[in-house]
This record gives structure tokens, C-alpha cells and sequence, in this order.
């Protein structure tokens, strides 16, 4: 594509960007909310297939700003009347071959709300209001992740969530945050026995966890 | 409402009456099949009795045999399709305002390249005086103009999306839905004609100055030009005058089995060459002989008939098109791997009808639109009763 599309000669057949120009060309936020609740968001990835990762931490802009865990991404054709075919062809080739295709599906992702940040301090509570809609999504810095599941309010928050794949988007979670504190193995211990008190009416749950995360 | 089983019986009738038709169906095929093999043993002579003949029926000029085929010839590894298409909100004083809407839809596909493609559709909105001034001349906006100007925005569009992308290095076909004939333009006042005319004209120089191929596809054309054709040749006189058939006082059309010319009835270009044509391949390029082409100068049609496999489309293409064996071969590359691609018809023109297309839930959201924003700007926002009892019908 052209550098610069301002002034280049398709600029005035092109879709204007969305957003202010600044944030768009920085290039960091991951996806825009479209659809916004109490207890969860959704978000269009910016770029296809570019959801962040299952169970990762992501912030929408915002005061306060909102604190989510990613569960679930899709992608699907963005009308509902047209949707995918097999063609028997591999990305790459479809790429060259049938370039339309990929501007007619879209990835979203949903995240559940599990805090929120104000004034510099990370709540582990559902925040006043839900996140903006057009708010951009942005991946939680190592720094972020690190105080944010410095406690271990988020795993009660997770265990206690419905319509979400719990026991994966714990483990998921978990081992995000032990690589952001640089696998330390007290923090494991201690997360660890935060779970067995949790699950202590459900040893072969509380096992399994474990196994999964150990792995 | 429509009243179905009051209509039932009308189209039992008409199914009825088409296959009586249909009955010598085949055996009027044949005949035209072996019409065109023994024609084209003598094509310059059929072609000069063209020339000779006064029809009322469109006949093709013939510069080569009609059973010449020509095939499919490879794509370039990297080549753009530039496409538009249009559609419109009509004006109708019976909305909240007077104002008309186009809605034009753009397509550059690259291929070979993996580089994203250009999909949009840019509105303009008229209203005010605006409705009214076509590049200077006033044109009264009914469903007629308003059409024509769309038509009109269509092809001056895909010229410009075509130049902009050759200017930032691609290689492009511009593709158009439909004619490039302006048989519409028929009886139309005659400032009309002359505006959306020269409009097509600047852009069909503007594409040939800079050595973009243009072409018209249509689907499913039901053209006669070659089958006319056919029918002049079985005709007994050597310059066939329609207006002076001794077979039959004053009536023209050649419909009528009764008549030399008639044998082969029924039978349409299409379904001719669907018999004759293998997948790919392509018949020569015939110069139309339709009147308003008069007007074209260097631009005049040519056109010739691909097998893309669903069918025998009709592609058009003006003259330096025709005559430029490479350019030629790139809109019969083009065309056919555009078909392939969109299982039938060409990928880049459905997708660009796609962004075009105002669907009747869009009319209703942008009349929404303007009433709330009329209302929000303290000016009144007035149904006719006409619309008003339209939206809320009672018993």
C-alpha cells in the first residue's frame, strides 16, 4: 500500500481511517469496543485473525480504564447473508488470487471485565460504568499484568464468572501471569495455595488445574 | 397487494404458450448451427450484404468468420481490475426532503500481488439548487436524469479509479456492468443526450490516452447481432429491404416462421455459440452497428461473446480495444478469470454492486437520517399524507 495516503492518487477512493489520525498511526491498540456491558466488552481486532491471545489482560482507554480477560474470538463474514466457502486454496494463494475475501471477514474478540484502573491504583472490582463504546483495546504491559495479579482477588473474580470457559481461562490467565513475574516460584506457590483453599471442595478440579498449569 | 391466484391462470397461460415454442426448438438450433457453418464459408459476402440491407433488426459488421475462435490466452501474474457500479435514492416529493441521492460503489482488486484491495462506496447527496445543475445545464432530477447521471457517475468513476491506479504503478483492466452502448439515451431530450454522451466520451479518452482497456460485461445479453445476421443470409434478395418484404406487407420483426428469415426464431446469440464455443474461447470482434454509436468517433463498440462456462457473456469494448491485439487479449484473459473467480460472473463487478447497492431498509435509515437532522436543526420535517399514510396504514 501507499505510505502516504494522503496525497497519494487512490487517497480519495479510499475509506477514511478510523479514529484520530495519531493514535491509529501509532499502530498499538489491538481492537475498538463495539459492544459494551457491565460484565464483559467486545471488540473488532484491528487486524484480521489479530485477537490478542486467549486469557490475555487488556485495558480499554478510558477514565477509569477498564481491565478485561480475553475469552472468546471469532472470526466471520461481516454480512450476515455472505458467508465463507471452501475453496481448496491456501492463504497465501487466496491472498493473491481472491483479495476480496479478506476484506469482507472480521475478528472480534470478548473480554471479561475484572477491574479497572484509576488514579494509577488497579481495582479488582466491576467498574462504575461499562467500557466506552470505540474505546480503544490495547494488550497490559508486563508491568500492568505484574500489579494487576499481584493479589489473588482476579482468581475468585474467574472462578466466579458464568458464560466464560473457566477452568482454561484461569490457567490461561495464570500462566500469563507467572511469565510476567518472570516465572518466580513463590508467586506459583502462593497462587497455588490461593486455588486449593478456593477449590478445596473439588480436589480432582483443583488437580487438574494444577497439572494443566504445570505443564 | 397482489392478488396471486387472480394471476395464476395469466402465468399457467404463459407457461403453456412458451412451450409450443419450444416444441421445434431443436430442429430451429440445428438449422441455425448449420446457417452459421455454411455463412462463414462466405463471410465477406455476408458482410457486404450487410452493408447493402435495410433492417429494422441490429446486424453485427463482419470483418472475420464468425466461426473463428479464438482461446483463452494467459493472464498476467499481476494485473488490477478496477470496477464501479452505482445505485441511487430517487427524489420523491413525498419525503421529508426534496433532495436525491448516488451511491457509487469502487473496486480495485490487484492480483498476483497479495496487496489489499480498494472497497468503498462514496454517496454524493443533491439537494437545493444542486438538483438541478449538470455541469452547468439544467436538467429537471426525475427517476429518468437521475438514473442517467448515475450511469453516467458509473463509467467517469472507473475511469478515474483506473488512471489513479495505473499512476501508482499497477497494470489495470477497467471493468463496467453492462453496455457501453448508450441505447438509453433513445428519445431522451436532446441536451440530455449531448451531456451524458460527451461524459462517456472524455472518459473513454481519458482511458485510451493513458492505455487502460475498458470493457462491458453482461451477463445472460440475449443479443441478436450474429443470428440477425444469419437470418439476412437466408433471406432470397441480394439487398434485403424489411420495409418492402414481398413475403410480407409493411410488418418487420423477424419473428414470424412464415418467412425466409424466420426459420431460426427463438434463437438468441447466447445459445448459438453455447453449441459452438468451448470454455475460454471467444468469437472475433464484430462492430456494432447501433445507431447512437454514430456519435462515438474512435470510440466505437466492438463486441464479441466468451465462454466463461456458466455461459456465453457478451463483452463490449470500444474500437482501439478492438483493434489492439494485446489489449484485446487482456480484456479475453481478464474477463474470463474475473468469471472463474466470482463462480460465474465477474468477482470484481459483484463485489463493487455489493458496495453500491442502497437496499430499501438503507432508504428508510437515510430518510431517518435527514428527518432527525431536520429536527435537530429547528426545521420543520413534513410528511406529505401521502407518505405519512404509506408508514402508517389502519383499517
Amino acid at each position: 500500500m501507499t505510505a502516504n495516503q494522503v496525497s497519494s492518487p487512490l487517497s480519495r477512493f479510499r475509506r477514511e481511517p478510523a479514529g484520530n489520525g495519531a493514535s491509529v498511526a501509532a499502530g498499538d491498540h489491538v481492537g475498538e469496543v463495539i459492544e459494551s456491558e457491565t460484565t464483559k466488552f467486545t471488540a473488532q481486532a484491528r487486524e484480521l485473525n489479530g485477537a490478542p491471545s486467549f486469557g490475555c489482560l487488556v485495558q480499554v482507554d478510558g477514565e477509569p480504564v477498564t481491565l478485561g480477560l480475553v475469552f472468546n474470538a471469532s472470526t466471520q463474514s461481516m454480512e450476515a447473508n455472505r458467508r465463507p466457502v471452501a475453496y481448496g486454496k491456501t492463504v497465501e494463494e487466496l491472498r493473491r488470487e481472491q483479495p476480496q475475501i479478506f476484506e469482507l471477514l472480521r475478528t472480534e474478540f470478548t473480554a471479561l471485565v475484572v477491574g479497572y484502573i484509576q488514579g494509577g491504583i488497579a481495582a479488582h472490582m466491576i467498574p462504575p460504568q461499562p467500557a466506552p463504546i470505540h474505546g480503544f483495546v490495547q494488550r497490559c504491559s508486563d508491568a500492568a499484568i505484574r500489579q494487576f495479579t499481584a493479589g489473588d482477588d482476579f482468581v475468585r473474580t474467574i472462578l466466579g464468572a458464568a458464560g466464560v470457559p473457566t477452568d482454561e481461562l484461569l490457567i490461561a490467565t495464570l500462566k500469563q501471569a507467572i511469565a510476567a513475574h518472570s516465572g518466580a516460584g513463590d508467586y506459583l506457590v502462593r497462587i497455588g495455595k490461593e486455588l486449593s483453599r478456593l477449590l478445596s471442595d473439588d480436589y480432582d478440579r483443583l488437580h487438574s488445574l494444577i497439572r494443566r498449569l504445570s505443564q | 397487494m397482489l392478488n396471486l391466484l387472480a394471476v395464476k391462470d395469466q402465468v399457467d397461460r404463459m407457461v403453456r404458450d412458451r412451450r409450443v415454442v419450444q416444441g421445434d426448438y431443436e430442429s430451429r438450433l440445428a438449422l441455425a448451427l448449420e446457417e452459421l457453418e455454411r455463412q462463414s464459408v462466405d463471410w465477406p459476402g455476408l458482410g457486404a450484404k450487410v452493408d447493402v440491407s435495410r433492417t429494422s433488426w441490429l446486424l453485427p459488421a463482419i470483418c472475420e468468420s464468425p466461426t473463428r475462435t479464438y482461446p483463452r490466452p494467459p493472464r498476467p501474474h499481476q494485473i488490477s481490475i478496477a470496477a464501479t457500479d452505482g445505485s441511487q435514492i430517487f427524489p420523491d416529493r413525498h419525503e421529508v426532503a426534496a433532495c436525491f441521492l448516488i451511491n457509487i460503489g469502487y473496486v480495485l482488486l490487484h492480483y498476483g500481488t497479495g496487496e489489499k484491495p480498494l472497497m468503498n462506496s462514496i454517496p454524493s447527496l443533491y439537494y437545493g439548487d444542486a438538483q438541478e445543475d449538470w455541469e452547468g445545464h439544467r436538467i429537471y432530477p426525475n427517476r429518468d436524469s437521475v438514473g442517467l447521471r448515475r450511469t453516467t457517475m458509473e463509467f467517469t468513476e472507473v475511469a478515474e479509479l483506473a488512471v489513479a491506479a495505473q499512476q501508482e504503478g499497477h497494470q489495470v483492466v477497467a471493468l463496467a456492468d453492462g453496455t457501453l452502448i448508450l441505447w438509453s439515451l433513445e428519445g431522451k431530450p436532446q441536451e440530455l443526450r449531448e451531456l451524458v454522451l460527451e461524459a462517456h466520451l472524455r472518459a473513454f479518452e481519458q482511458l485510451r490516452r493513458n492505455r487502460i482497456p475498458v470493457a462491458g460485461y453482461i451477463s445472460k445479453s440475449g443479443g441478436r447481432d450474429l443470428t440477425n445476421a444469419l437470418r439476412l443470409g437466408l433471406c432470397p434478395l441480394e439487398a434485403p429491404d424489411c420495409d418492402r418484404c414481398p413475403w410480407r406487407e409493411g410488418a418487420i420483426e423477424p419473428g414470424d416462421a412464415e418467412l425466409p428469415c424466420g426459420a431460426i426464431g427463438g434463437i438468441d446469440d447466447g445459445i448459438l455459440l453455447r453449441q459452438s464455443l468451448t470454455v475460454g474461447q471467444r468469437t472475433p470482434a464484430f462492430a456494432s452497428r447501433s445507431k447512437i454509436l454514430e456519435a462515438y468517433g474512435d470510440h466505437h463498440v466492438w463486441f464479441f461473446y466468451v465462454h466463461v462456462g456458466r455461459e456465453i457473456a457478451r463483452v463490449e469494448v470500444p474500437q482501439w480495444v478492438a483493434e489492439d491485439d494485446q489489449l484485446l487479449d487482456l480484456v479475453h484473459a481478464c474477463a474470463c478469470d474475473q468469471a472463474e473467480k466470482g463462480n460465474g460472473y465477474p468477482v470484481a463487478l459483484s463485489e463493487a454492486h455489493e458496495q453500491a447497492i442502497v437496499r430499501g431498509r438503507d432508504r428508510e435509515r437515510f430518510y431517518a437520517l435527514v428527518e432527525e437532522s431536520l429536527v435537530r436543526g429547528d426545521l420543520g420535517a413534513g410528511l406529505s399524507t401521502k407518505s405519512a399514510s404509506k408508514r402508517t396504514a389502519v383499517v
